[in-house]
């Protein structure tokens, strides 16, 4: 009764959020929808329906696939690696020892630096010429490492980077979760005789799905959408081995001068991750 | 419903009402412009005494001698105020590419590389200056600067500056080698450099670097001695031209010299005057107008002429910056009054004094002929970039796509400094370039 009574102020309370994800969130995919099946023309600058010439000239072109490529492999490292370590990260800082508090602090220090900062940070300490990962690496009697410079290494240095930026932000959710679950619980199945192990799988684990869902959903979109590291250390580079579909549709639109295609890149980067959180949804859904 | 409401509970519901309009005007205010807050302040822009903010987007190295420009210009025209944005030269294009393709009209007055005058004139982002300053200023330019900043017989941009390239070097660590300084009116051969640079290899000192490691603005030096031309004549195809036998084999030279010889350092071109400055390169080739910067160091150093290839073509890379007023600016008439002062006026003798950058005004020019200031280093650099401009400069690609074939090339040469194979690389770049040049049919080159 009292809900029904306050509808009109709870939703005049809820307008600016709503106006919001209207304006910035649900308005920019429609106009990336329509804007995908228009060019712009030179001089004149006036935009003409083409239909879907931009998707077609996205199929046939080997950049764009290769780009595809980059991006699934990226995420499919990426994505296992970062909640597996986030888990793990949540659940050493739910352990019941001293000064824990001050791990708590120690591992939220990469998430306050900003990620430019990050990237430009890493990027002096990867540096092949002086940097200091190389000099450890020298001193321990290993060759020097290309890292950022070199295809085969750049997009697992990337990876590395932004984990360790990530980790600790989304370890944050999880170790929330932790606390929540009553130490009863835990105590009892230790009583009964379970080991770590099967307490972790039996206890821990099925009262995680909500934290973890919601984990695995942000991670997968964060990374799918990751954008900064690639453009700001390896522009794509070398050879093409981080040029993610992001950067791709960045180029396109701001190098190239062809939105229309950078549009279409950005449906597509759109539809394959709705794909994949519909699908993350329906696993975590069915199992246990 | 609403007019129900007690006064409280209307109280209570005007905060995120705020909230949004704050949200709402906040955002029309960014894309806006200055005019706009200046006639909602009550000042129309026809009241004379209201000052006119103009927006410069500038390349951050020329911050020193742009800052004294627009001191000396606001001087003069006290309704008239530059607002200046400096920008990373990796950004610069992105910046006003991105500006400009949204019709952004916060910005006025920008630089503009030569080899983009084509590209921006294509895109409409550039207003022809032919109206807008003295019909008379062509005459004060050297002919090839209006040359390169005209299309379809229209001045889209003025002229800022010219460029060349001189052959910096280390005397400390020739002495430390025991090796003599290189003769000041001798042309080595990029072979000789080569060798030479290997004898000053040594723990913590690389022998040779570029300044602009990785960009084609220099790099073309080695194609164009070699004669390879990079693209085809319309300026829409460069597979069979930049990834041509001559290219392959000048760029290979370039590959070499970081991966075969060892000597120089892996870097990017935002380190690389550092590295000259701090004693960690022995030479060094780079533009007359980083001589200040040199100078300033306190190093001890010597100058001599930019290298060729052995038996081949003295090349010589060239290239400018030239300002333009952007097409959606709302202060042209303002924009124009400061670019002709930054390229005819006062503004282009500061430029030149406190920039060491070679201009292409013909008076300026002149007055480094006959100087005698002009004689003795570190002062002649100047003189020796005036001359290699004039006699033996190559200008990079005319072509309507220079920004999609540079990007690319940049891409290829970095990963060949990373250990890629020059004809693959050049390969790669040519079926993206290519690729990307389509859209330009029918838009013709010149």
């Amino acid at each position: 009764m009292k809900l029904k009574k306050n509808i009109g102020s709870i939703l005049l309370f809820l307008l600016p959020t709503l106006a919001g994800l209207f304006l910035f969130k649900l308005y920019p995919i429609f106009s990336a929808l329509v804007q995908s099946l228009y060019t712009t023309q030179f001089f004149t600058g006036e935009k003409s329906f083409v239909g879907l010439q931009n998707y077609q000239s996205l199929f046939v072109d080997p950049v764009f696939w290769n780009s595809l490529k980059v991006t699934l492999v990226f995420n499919l490292i990426i994505n296992p690696l970062q909640i597996v370590l986030a888990f793990a990260l949540a659940m050493l800082l739910n352990t019941k020892i001293k000064r824990i508090a001050f791990f708590r602090g120690i591992h939220f220090v990469p998430v306050a630096v900003s990620v430019p900062t990050a990237c430009v940070l890493w990027n002096i300490m990867l540096s092949p010429e002086q940097g200091v990962v190389n000099s450890i690496l020298v001193a321990l009697g290993l060759d020097p490492q290309p890292f950022l410079g070199s295809s085969t290494q750049a997009l697992g240095s990337i990876i590395a980077i932004a984990s360790w930026k990530g980790v600790g932000y989304w370890a944050l959710f999880l170790l929330a979760g932790l606390q929540e679950i009553p130490g009863s619980l835990l105590e009892a199945s230790s009583l009964d005789g379970a080991s770590r192990w099967k307490q972790f799988i039996h206890v821990i684990l099925p009262l995680m799905k909500r934290p973890l869902t919601f984990i695995v959903v942000a991670v997968t979109t964060a990374n799918f959408l990751l954008f900064s590291p690639m453009y700001i250390l390896t522009k794509g580079g070398p050879e093409n081995s981080t040029n993610v579909l992001m950067l791709e549709s960045f180029n396109n639109a701001f190098l190239y001068s062809d939105m229309g295609r950078s549009y279409a890149i950005m449906v597509i980067l759109l539809l394959i991750t709705l794909t994949v959180v519909a699908l993350q949804f329906k696993w975590l859904r069915t199992s246990h | 419903m609403i007019s129900k409401q007690p006064a409280k509970r209307f109280a209570a519901w005007c905060a995120p009402m705020l909230a949004a309009t704050v949200l709402f005007t906040g955002c029309s205010q960014g894309a806006g412009t200055s005019a706009d807050s200046l006639s909602s302040n009550g000042q129309g822009s026809s009241t004379p005494s209201a000052a006119t903010e103009i927006s410069f987007e500038a390349y951050s190295n020329y911050e020193k001698p742009l800052t004294k420009v627009v001191e000396a210009f606001e001087q003069q025209n006290p309704n008239i105020k530059v607002k200046m944005n400096l920008v990373p030269i990796d950004q610069l294009t992105e910046t006003i590419e991105i500006k400009l393709s949204s019709k952004a009209k916060d910005l006025d007055v920008m630089f503009v590389d030569t080899p983009l005058v084509m590209n921006y004139s294509v895109k409409g982002y550039l207003e022809p200056l032919d109206s807008l300053i003295p019909a008379d200023a062509k005459a004060k330019w050297t002919k090839s600067a209006v040359e390169t900043v005209s299309y379809k017989d229209e001045l889209m941009a003025a002229p800022m500056n010219s460029s060349s390239q001189v052959l910096y070097y280390n005397k400390d660590i020739f002495k430390k080698k025991g090796i003599p300084f290189p003769d000041a009116d001798k042309r080595m051969t990029w072979e000789e450099v080569r060798d030479l640079a290997k004898q000053l290899t040594s723990d913590n000192v690389y022998g040779f670097s570029f300044e602009q490691v990785d960009k084609a603005y220099q790099l073309l030096a080695l194609s164009d001695s070699l004669g390879a031309k990079m693209l085809s004549d319309d300026g829409l195809m460069s597979s069979g031209y930049s990834n041509s036998p001559e290219a392959v084999k000048a760029f290979q030279f370039y590959a070499d010299l970081f991966n075969k010889d060892k000597v120089s350092p892996k870097i990017k071109k935002e380190e690389s005057i550092d590295y000259f400055t701090s004693g960690k390169v022995a030479m060094f080739v780079s533009t007359n107008q980083n001589m200040p910067k040199i100078r300033d160091s306190g190093l001890n150093f010597g100058v001599t002429l930019h290298p060729y290839f052995a038996g081949q073509k003295v090349a010589t890379p060239t290239g400018a910056w030239n300002v333009g007023i952007s097409k959606y600016s709302e202060h042209k008439e303002a924009s124009a009054k400061f670019i002709e002062f930054l390229t005819l006026g006062e503004g282009a003798k500061i430029l030149f004094e406190e920039g060491g950058t070679l201009p292409p005004q013909i008076d300026l020019l002149n007055s480094i002929d006959t100087d005698p200031k002009y004689k003795q280093l570190p002062d002649n650099v100047i003189r020796i970039a005036a001359k290699e401009s004039r006699e033996t400069a190559v200008s990079r690609p005319k072509t309507p796509g220079y920004l999609e074939w540079e990007k690319n090339m940049n891409k290829a040469f970095e990963d060949m400094k990373n250990g890629a194979d020059p004809q693959k690389a050049l390969d790669d770049a040519v079926n993206v370039i290519d690729n990307q040049l389509k859209k330009y049919k029918g838009v013709a080159a010149n």
